[in-house]
């Protein structure tokens, strides 16, 4: 670390010639200092480097009480008197002073320390002090500004050039057509061009044709599929859980499905964040006609993307450790922050707090992980439909009663929860007799609105008025088989026994500890028992091992085996209460108890008592209450056929929103060391908005979002213009695309970065329009070839004079294969292809059947992604293993590379598939064959010499084979050993 | 080879060229000792003596190839090779009465906890060792203890990379990257820095593998022991000398599209990846079957074991050996999954450790014996650690979390003294008082060993001479022979 910042004042400083010069010793090459030296690119990677690790922003390890991350830190009465630093007034600064002491125990940085300045290090802070010390906030923090309209069209290159010149380097021409378009397909959709493209292409002399090439590429779906899995890597997508068993995260596809189409339909990047931090919670949902669903809660199923124990036996740690991952995913994919750094300590080097680690963690603490049902637009009208129609009922019964025969009622006494003795042996959790869920929150549709208190008990043929329902919650609001939860706030485990009267089928209760959701043997079987009987049953819960934790109850139908979740169609459960106590099971509960009283009865609107409708029921009973309703027949009628068009839902993995935790900070980021005081749920005390405490009663989820996308936000455009260039020429603005921090890189191109990042937001963040952009300019059309002087001044191609040569991703070369081959299956969408499963891939959690060896020859990103059993093809050529944030994959070299490309049977397979397609075309002479297979492979036509050499091949390749076998046998096997050699050209694998 | 010699050779790229000009050897005659290359890494013919481009030790090496045992998660020293007897004296006290306890990863600070396992010394040395290793503690003649090795993080995963590469973040040279650089390999059909996986790649992944800044021919190869190592190691071809004739047109056209788009590293490696995995067809297969093993030296490395685990890491070692005939420079040994989860005894302490040491402590002792009957352990370095140690007092009730403070490793073999104990901690085990020697210690000292000046091999990176050990590091001369 402490070279590579060295290397960014290099870059930044463009000194070049240390780079190239010979052996020996270097200091001969320093360079001039700059004019106007700058605090962020030349001094503070200085300070960061040699200084902060005692004085810095974390107050622990800070030596002399001096700070030298803030300026009024380092501008301050020193203890022993002076100041560090006295603008304008080098002579006068202890710095200098120190830095330049000779004595061992005086110099700064200390002997000991290992670090050194060097001669031009200490040039640079004198001038720097000299020129006024001015001091600037971290580049990344200071919100972006340009000068340059944000549809100026040749902006990007003129701020590219700028630099290019500046260095005295020589641009490359611009590349070919046939390398231009196989260049703008692979990189926007992954898959090589198809012949036919490349000859309209070609023969295309328009003054638009490059653009119409691009935009044809941004329309077509491929865009989404390639986008998509750029995205995948930043969320740690996976299909499972890791850890032993491999645990599915059931309907993680669907995550995947939704990026696809978002991408594809260029979702406004804004509203994509929104969605994944808070897609549960917005008001107005996107809704997809075509598709019937929601598609914007299907965004939060990132947070639920990562690693899960089955049996942790430090449940709170599990939690923690989830919600770090959960923390540091949504630190680094949305704000380029590494905010899991704060977790035990301030940031080192960051200003980024231990209390501000906190204060998403209570926003992650608030969430809770659930199936979510895909409801279908249809479905929840029907559901409004039935809930209307029970209003209607209802109100017939209503307006046939007076107000005196409600009244009378409402004297009845009833037993509050105020009216409990301090000192009773028990608690009450949650109690459903009344009208209301007594503070329980409800998710998806099954509980609806209300309890059934009051609901009309009806003769189905003659309508007759039987009674007025008792008061239970049930899952049967809507019929049988609809997917929702009932769910308590957090409490305090301090009893033995939780206990639930419940009654239903093919459902579950469950005792959620610190969010653990794996509930099983060993250690947490107790948590979770099956409702299976229509009788109400008290259902106990041993819970004394947990005293201390965080809990709620969960009450839903259907249920999990093997941790997957299942909801048969007539499943339903219902229950009355629920409590925690130490002994026995409550005698007191056998009347329902009133949270709070009833003020006001209003029976059409629902607002009853338990008492009330025991009141009426009588009445009715006694015949003293009007029962004949014969509308209510018809009611009930077009009521059972509405339940009959509900669908069976499906569902994803995701997440719904809880009661509003703040947390303490974990001292030393010990879970079991908490400090005393809870820090607010809010945003990066750094960033605008961080200090606002969020004040609405769930997570805050809703807040983060908005805060992150506030328009004074220096990061959220700019850490997204940044991996879209990364992607485009292989490497960001911003190298280290996920750290803007003060350890990562500094920006080679800083105006660029703010211009794009300017523009990104004034063009609606629109992913597309900035691709276009970016893919359209001169720079990008640049040809890799380079000459010697080129390589020598700029070996890493910072200045971007020649387009950079890029190896293909893991998935567009299996896909390319398929492609190429003939082969590739364009469905979109769906659940994933199973892993194919080699000898290799071995342990627990090992599928029982194995995929197709090609994947059915679909497109990489609709392979199933199995933590354990990661496809070696993937992970050969750098697809990240997913457990953090990659918006950076590695490009490897390694054997095993060429080995897949020699001998794996899948590669093998489809150029035999290619020689198959090849010879059926009867009438190709040898080097039609040739070009026919250079056209579909690199999107050219092969020279002279590359036919010549292909003669001598395959005449090569026909002298090996024996003579018993008959022609058109020796010819497939020929022409499948040279599609196979060609697929093992490196022009195939990389982007020339 | 045949008419294949042709496809080996590749010229230095000028990545490489520069790195190795900066690394200012001048011109030694490593090809004398080894005569070898770095691999991936072929010299132009005739040039080196002219350009004075050359890589090789620095001196005449103890060692020529290290075999890293790397106990992955954290042995217990005071369980292991440092015993404390205070600790059964003060067992169950709490230990914030008797000495400065810092913050530990877990923070879960239990009683004084006296080790399960008895002690005894062994060997002419009289070296104590616990019951935790019955076979390694027959060894001990030929191991030199170092009880007072620290590490400056106390989380597995930087702990890894420090160890590993010198640094504790993400993205530096590991030192079989640095080892294969600076002394290329010996033999150039398998790869020089060679990761034999058990089954645990330790947290922080394979990057503690990785060439970092250095060109990617210096990253790990990784292995599996088994009837196939490699995947896809088989060629597929049905004629004799297919593939060969396939390749050869490969690299024809490769080549043309080198010179066609000027020099690019990338790809220039990617042409020399198919050298090796051409060679590693033949050479990996013949090298995990254990043909001509005899029985004796199966059952010497516990082939026989109940343990499957045994067994396993039994094959690691075997092959560990096998791949030091062939002249491999750096092989490391991550540990088998047993049920325990590495050496990370969080709890459970009792259990965990004993399923760890029984998998790898008759290995451990066959490979050293096995080595020494064949003289090979005179020019080969054996190198046993984890990335820290653990507290002598309890996490919870029964395990030892995370200790950078103080732990304990050894080395046996090339240039090594053995017998001999160096350093020392207090009386419970939980600070270094005598001798620290630091990660960058261990590392300028094994180099060393290897015939390479720790300050001297350099790589020229964002205009700066890097090194394994940074601006650190000093050689323990007190345990070289």
């Amino acid at each position: 670390m402490v070279f590579s910042q060295k290397r960014n004042i290099v870059i930044a400083i463009g000194s070049l010639c240390l780079l190239i010069s010979s052996c020996g010793d270097n200091t001969q090459f320093s360079e001039p200092l700059p004019e106007t030296v700058d605090f962020n690119f030349h001094i503070r990677p200085i300070l960061v480097q040699n200084c902060y690790l005692c004085h810095g922003p974390d107050a622990s390890g800070r030596k002399a009480e001096l700070r030298l991350d803030t300026y009024e830190g380092a501008t301050a009465l020193l203890k022993e008197g002076g100041h560090a630093i006295v603008p304008g007034k080098p002579s006068k600064s202890q710095l200098i002073y120190r830095i330049n002491h000779e004595a061992e125990d005086m110099v700064m940085p200390p002997p000991d320390s290992n670090y050194k300045l060097t001669i031009r290090e200490k040039a640079l802070l004198e001038k720097w002090i000299d020129q006024g010390a001015e001091w600037k906030s971290h580049w990344a923090f200071i919100k972006p500004e340009t000068e340059i309209a944000h549809n100026e069209s040749k902006a990007i290159d003129s701020l590219i050039n700028m630099r290019i010149q500046q260095k005295g380097l020589m641009k490359s021409s611009q590349a070919d057509k046939n390398t231009l378009i196989r260049r703008v397909s692979y990189l926007l959709t992954g898959l090589p061009p198809s012949p036919e493209d490349v000859q309209h292409f070609i023969a295309d002399t328009s003054k638009d044709a490059y653009e119409n090439m691009v935009d044809s590429y941004l329309n077509s779906t491929g865009y989404g599929e390639r986008w998509a899995r750029h995205w995948m890597d930043l969320v740690r997508y996976a299909e499972t859980k890791g850890h032993e068993f491999d645990y599915p995260i059931v309907g993680a596809y669907k995550y995947r499905d939704y990026l696809i189409r978002a991408f594809n339909q260029d979702l406004p990047y804004d509203q994509l964040l929104r969605e994944h931090l808070a897609g549960d919670l917005l008001e107005e949902p996107r809704e997809n006609k075509e598709m019937d669903i929601s598609e914007s809660p299907m965004g939060t199923a990132f947070y639920v993307m990562g690693e899960g124990k089955h049996s942790p036996v430090d449940i709170k740690k599990e939690e923690a450790d989830r919600i770090d991952n959960m923390i540091d995913v949504t630190s680094k994919t949305f704000q380029g922050l590494t905010v899991s750094c704060a977790k035990c300590h301030d940031h080192k080097f960051d200003p980024i707090s231990a209390d501000d680690y906190y204060a998403l963690y209570g926003i992650m603490e608030s969430t809770r992980f659930a199936p979510i049902a895909d409801i279908s637009m249809t479905t929840r009208q029907t559901a409004e439909e039935i809930q209307d129609l029970n209003l209607y009922m209802r109100k017939i019964i209503a307006d046939s009663w007076t107000q005196k025969d409600v009244q009378e009622m409402t004297a009845s006494g009833e037993l509050q929860k105020k009216d409990l003795p301090r000192d009773a042996p028990f608690k009450i959790i949650g109690d459903f007799r009344n009208s209301n869920f007594d503070g329980w929150i409800t998710n998806g549709l099954a509980f609806g609105k209300r309890t059934t208190l009051g609901n009309p008990l009806v003769d189905k043929t003659s309508g007759k008025l039987l009674g007025l329902d008792e008061g239970r919650a049930s899952s049967k609001t809507l019929g049988t088989g609809v997917l929702g939860s009932l769910q308590s706030p957090n409490f305090i485990l301090d009893t033995d026994y939780i206990g639930v009267r419940a009654r239903g089928m093919h459902s579950t209760i469950r005792i959620i500890i610190d969010n653990f959701q794996l509930i099983q043997n060993p250690i947490y079987g107790e948590l979770e028992q099956q409702i299976n009987a229509k009788a109400w049953n008290n259902y106990v819960f041993d819970i004394s091992p947990w005293k201390g934790h965080k809990a709620y109850i969960e009450i839903l139908p259907g249920g999990y085996k093997g941790h997957y979740y299942s909801l048969p169609e007539n499943a339903f459960i219902e229950a009355q209460y629920a409590v925690t106590y130490d002994t026995e099971w409550p005698v007191e509960m056998k009347r329902p108890i009133n949270g709070k009283p009833v003020e006001k009865e209003d029976w059409p609107t629902l607002d009853l008592s338990a008492g009330l409708v025991k009141g009426l029921n009588q009445k009715l009973k006694e015949g003293r209450l009007p029962s004949k309703f014969p509308e209510l027949a018809t009611a009930m009628d077009s009521n059972r056929q509405l339940v009959e068009k509900l669908d069976s839902d499906s569902f994803f993995y995701a997440i719904t929103d809880g009661f509003g935790i703040n947390s303490p900070v974990f001292n030393r980021g010990d879970h079991n060391d908490l400090l005393e005081e809870d820090i607010p749920r809010r945003f990066l005390s750094a960033l605008p908005l961080g200090n606002v405490p969020f004040t609405s009663k769930g997570s805050g989820r809703l807040e983060l979002a908005e805060a992150m996308l506030n328009e004074e936000n220096p990061l959220t455009a700019r850490v997204m213009v940044n991996r879209i260039w990364h992607h485009l020429f292989g490497k960001g603005i911003v190298e280290t695309v996920d750290n803007f921090g003060l350890q990562g890189k500094l920006p080679s191109h800083p105006e660029l970065l703010d211009y794009l990042a300017i523009k990104f937001q004034k063009e609606e963040w629109s992913i597309k329009k900035m691709v276009r952009s970016i893919v359209t300019s001169q720079a990008f059309k640049r040809s890799t070839a380079r000459n010697d002087e080129l390589t020598s001044k700029d070996p890493n191609n910072i200045y971007l004079a020649s387009f950079p040569v890029r190896r293909l991703q893991a998935e567009a070369i299996r896909d390319g294969v398929l492609a190429v081959s003939g082969s590739l299956d364009s469905t979109m969408y769906g659940p994933p292809v199973k892993t194919y499963l080699t000898e290799f891939m071995q342990g627990r959690g090992r599928p029982n059947q194995s995929g197709p060896m090609d994947g059915a020859g679909r497109r990489s990103i609709y392979q199933e992604v199995r933590r354990n059993f990661l496809e070696p093809m993937m992970v050969t050529f750098d697809r990240p293993i997913p457990f953090s944030t990659f918006g950076n994959r590695n490009v490897t070299n390694v054997p095993a590379q060429s080995l897949t490309l020699m001998n794996d049977p899948f590669i093998a397979q489809q150029a035999q598939i290619m020689a198959e397609k090849l010879l059926a075309q009867k009438e190709l002479t040898f080097d039609q064959k040739i070009e026919w297979i250079y056209r579909r492979t690199f999107s050219r036509k092969p020279n002279p010499e590359e036919i010549n050499k292909a003669k001598q091949f395959i005449s090569g390749l026909r002298k090996m084979e024996s003579a018993s076998k008959t022609d058109s046998d020796i010819e497939i096997l020929i022409w499948k050993d040279f599609c196979h050699s060609i697929f093992n050209l490196k022009e195939f694998i990389y982007l020339i | 080879m045949g008419h294949f010699n042709n496809f080996m050779q590749r010229p230095l790229s000028r990545r490489e060229m520069l790195g190795i000009c900066k690394g200012g050897f001048g011109a030694l005659a490593f090809t004398s000792l080894f005569g070898v290359l770095p691999f991936g890494c072929d010299r132009p013919k005739n040039s080196a003596a002219e350009t004075g481009l050359s890589l090789g030790p620095h001196y005449m090496p103890k060692a020529k190839n290290i075999i890293f045992l790397y106990m992955d998660g954290g042995v217990s020293q005071v369980d292991s090779f440092d015993p404390k007897p205070r600790l059964a004296k003060e067992n169950g006290e709490d230990p914030k009465k008797k000495f400065k306890v810092d913050a530990t990863q877990f923070d879960n600070v239990g009683k004084i906890l006296k080790s399960p396992w008895e002690f005894k010394q062994y060997g002419e040395c009289g070296m104590p060792v616990s019951s935790l290793f019955p076979h390694i503690a027959t060894c001990v003649d030929d191991i030199a203890l170092i009880r007072s090795m620290t590490s400056n993080f106390p989380e597995h995963t930087n702990a890894n990379y420090f160890l590993h590469t010198g640094s504790g973040i993400q993205g530096r040279p590991s030192m079989g990257s640095w080892m294969t650089y600076g002394l290329g390999s010996e033999n150039k059909n398998i790869p020089g820095y060679v990761v034999l996986d058990g089954g645990l790649i330790p947290p922080g992944g394979l990057d503690n593998f990785k060439n970092g800044f250095l060109p990617a021919s210096y990253q790990a190869s990784i292995l599996r022991t088994g009837v196939e190592p490699v995947a896809n190691i088989k060629p597929l071809e049905r004629v004799k000398n297919l593939q060969e004739e396939k390749l050869q047109f490969i690299k024809q056209l490769d080549n043309s599209l080198i010179g066609k788009m000027g020099e690019v590293d990338a790809v220039e490696s990617a042409i020399s990846n198919y050298e090796l995995a051409y060679k590693m067809q033949s050479s990996i297969p013949e090298l995990t079957e254990f043909k001509e093993e005899s029985k004796a030296t199966k059952k010497l490395y516990g082939f026989d074991s109940d343990d499957p685990h045994t067994r396993g890491y039994a094959a690691q070692c075997l092959l560990a050996r096998r791949l030091v005939e062939r002249g491999v420079r750096f092989i490391e040994l991550t540990c088998p999954k047993v049920a325990a989860d590495r050496w990370d005894q969080h709890s459970n302490l009792r259990d965990g450790h004993e399923r760890n040491a029984h998998a790898v402590d008759q290995p451990i002792a066959g490979l050293l014996k096995d080595l020494k009957s064949r003289g090979m352990l005179e020019d080969t370095l054996v190198v046993w650690t984890g990335e820290f140690g653990r507290t002598p007092f309890a996490q919870g009730t029964d395990g030892r979390d995370h200790n950078p403070s103080a732990f304990s490793m050894w080395m046996a073999g090339a240039g090594v003294k053995g017998g001999t104990i160096f350093g020392k901690t207090d009386e419970y085990g939980y600070r270094v008082i005598e001798n620290e020697v630091t990660i960058h210690d261990l590392h300028a000292t094994i180099m060393h060993l290897m015939g390479i000046n720790h300050e001297q091999l350099t790589f020229r990176f964002g205009g700066r001479d890097m090194r394994l050990t940074d601006v650190h590091g000093h050689v323990m001369k007190d345990i070289l022979a």
